[in-house]
């Protein structure tokens, strides 16, 4: 299998065949469709508009692509300083000595992680939030407060989708800080103590410097997936016909809005492309160890 | 010291207690969903709460089973997950073991495009498949879904098993050949054995993909007797004006648990077969 150039090209003929059919082309396409005003009163006769679309996203705040990226930037710091504060202090937790259940409390925190995402979303969002018989209302009615209505203003949406988002992404977070932990030479810990190192000062000084370099692929993956979160935001607040009524709309979910709630294909290409590129330009200053190594 | 030791067991009560709460919260969601879907329909509308239900029941279950299609949903999802691994998994694997093996002119470019390509979230550009699904008369048929979710989960499998093809000394093939092992034997008699504990992973990974899907899904399907469990699950949503919440839960439930029992069986594999992240070069 070491020689022969034909025969690489020809075992990885169906991969690209499919990667170039289903991603670039629609790629290829929605940057076609991005310079036209293609949209339900366009489906055929649409025509070419320049970079209208671009000038729309980009230069009218009131367009909604400005706030939803400045909101995505929120989103993505704050679930990321909370999924490595709690996932941190768990996997710390774990860590310590003596602990027998170690074993049992890990399987138990994995299972949000198991669970298939989007029907934990859904159970969040009507057994927990719901308005009449979510569990933190009948929780509030019980000790006589009034219901809150936690999907319907923007602030409390953006909160009540960070918890569900933090519940998510944990386990994943506990489980790769716990194993990076695993790895400290016990040694360090003991000459630490020896020198008087509390608990913050243990942690501080041995265990953040040396998980962090194992961390750093995790961490930066964890980041891309809350900069591209969809579900959450969109099955808690803006499902078709069931809309809530916040506006907290991410960039991912802002294309889809466009495209297929308002119909506007040819703006919505427009912003689908401009996502594209951030993700794209964050990618490589964020890999730019993994993309020199593929360039060898 | 017995001081010390006192303030150890202290410290490791409070911890286990700390633990049994986080567990218990963690849980809440699930168990909650739990105790409503054996709890029957009416309790819920009823002003009166309990986190345990007063009488227990199965009515969801046997409603969700015996009125709704569900094991056509069921089946359908199946289906689905089935052909989509097996399109995956036979497309991307050969081109990850040439890509990690062989030098060839064009490699290093083409492994670039497919890492820009891999940071790229497939719902981008729904729109523009949805256009060309439509044009192609492919809207509300598996074949176009298989496709999309092949699409999207075969670049995921390429970089993860071309990472584990990686891990794996070319030495052990370079002894076999000497041994006068040919092509066919390589491949299956040592490669593929080797490459065991990235391939479940990454077939389990593309399962719970497309299980989890209901984006491409809803948009894409329109007949009822298509319809897979998460478009199934969707649909059943109680929302605040068809209090359908007992029947949800259950239907919530039975969906979680091959994919539960699934996770807990590949667990071993989660850390060896999972080439740190799959994003690496």
């Amino acid at each position: 299998m070491k020689r022969g150039k034909k025969k690489a090209w020809f075992y990885s003929m169906p991969f690209l065949i499919i990667v170039g059919l289903m991603i670039v082309v629609p790629l290829l396409y929605t940057v076609e469709i991005s310079f036209t005003n293609m949209s339900i009163y366009h489906w055929k006769d649409y025509h070419c508009v320049g970079l209208d679309n671009y000038k729309k996203a980009l230069l009218a705040f009131d367009s909604g692509f400005l706030p939803a990226f400045l909101r995505t930037l929120l989103w993505t710091v704050s679930s990321m300083a909370l999924q490595l504060i709690f996932g941190f202090f768990i996997a710390v937790g774990l860590n310590a000595k003596g602990l027998k259940l170690r074993r049992v409390y890990k399987t138990l925190l994995i299972v949000p992680w198991a669970m298939p995402a989007y029907v934990s979303i859904l159970l969040w969002r009507m057994g927990i939030f719901n308005t009449e018989f979510g569990l933190f209302n009948q929780i509030l009615k019980q000790i006589g407060g009034k219901p809150v209505n936690f999907l319907s203003t923007n602030g409390m949406a953006f909160i009540s989708c960070l918890v569900v988002n933090l519940w998510l992404g944990v386990p994943y977070m506990f489980t790769m800080m716990d194993g990076a932990m695993q790895s400290i030479d016990r040694n360090i810990y003991e000459s630490a103590e020896l020198d008087g190192a509390g608990f913050w000062k243990k942690h501080f000084y041995v265990t953040i410097p040396q998980i962090l370099p194992i961390l750093m692929p995790v961490i930066i993956m964890a980041t891309f997936t809350a900069f591209k979160q969809f579900d959450i935001v969109y099955l808690m607040t803006m499902q078709t016909g069931s809309k809530t009524g916040a506006d907290i709309n991410t960039v991912i979910t802002y294309v889809y809005e466009k495209a297929f709630i308002t119909s506007n294909y040819g703006y919505s290409s427009a912003v689908a492309f401009i996502v594209f590129l951030i993700i794209l330009v964050l990618y490589k200053t964020m890999n730019r160890r993994e993309f020199s190594i593929s360039e060898q | 010291m017995t001081g010390k030791k006192i303030k150890e067991k202290v410290k490791l009560i409070l911890l286990n207690i700390g633990f049994i709460l986080l567990s218990f919260l963690t849980l809440i969601p699930i168990l909650y969903a739990f105790s409503i879907s054996i709890s029957g329909s009416n309790s819920i509308i009823s002003t009166e709460f309990h986190i345990l239900p007063k009488t227990i029941t199965m009515d969801s279950y046997i409603t969700i089973l015996t009125e709704r299609p569900f094991g056509r949903w069921f089946v359908n999802s199946l289906l689905l997950s089935a052909l989509t691994v097996l399109l995956t998994m036979l497309v991307a694997v050969p081109a990850a073991y040439v890509f990690s093996r062989m030098r060839f002119v064009g490699r290093k470019r083409t492994l670039y495009i497919l890492l820009v390509l891999n940071a790229f979230p497939a719902i981008l550009s729904m729109f523009a498949i949805y256009r060309i699904i439509k044009t192609l008369n492919l809207l509300n048929s598996y074949m176009g879904l298989v496709f999309i979710y092949a699409g999207s989960m075969a670049i995921f499998v390429f970089w993860n098993m071309k990472g584990y093809f990686d891990s794996i000394p070319e030495a052990i093939e370079d002894a076999a050949r000497i041994d006068g092992v040919n092509d066919r034997q390589l491949i299956t008699k040592i490669v593929m054995p080797l490459a065991r504990p990235s391939i479940i992973i990454s077939s389990v990974l593309v399962v719970i993909y497309v299980w989890n899907e209901y984006i491409f899904s809803t948009v894409f399907l329109s007949g009822a007797e298509k319809n897979t469990l998460a478009v199934a699950l969707y649909s059943l949503q109680a929302t605040d004006y068809t209090r359908n919440w007992p029947l949800f839960s259950a239907a919530a439930i039975l969906t979680t648990l091959p994919v539960l029992i699934l996770f807990f069986l590949v667990q071993k594999y989660m850390v060896s077969g999972l080439s740190s992240g799959g994003v690496k070069g």
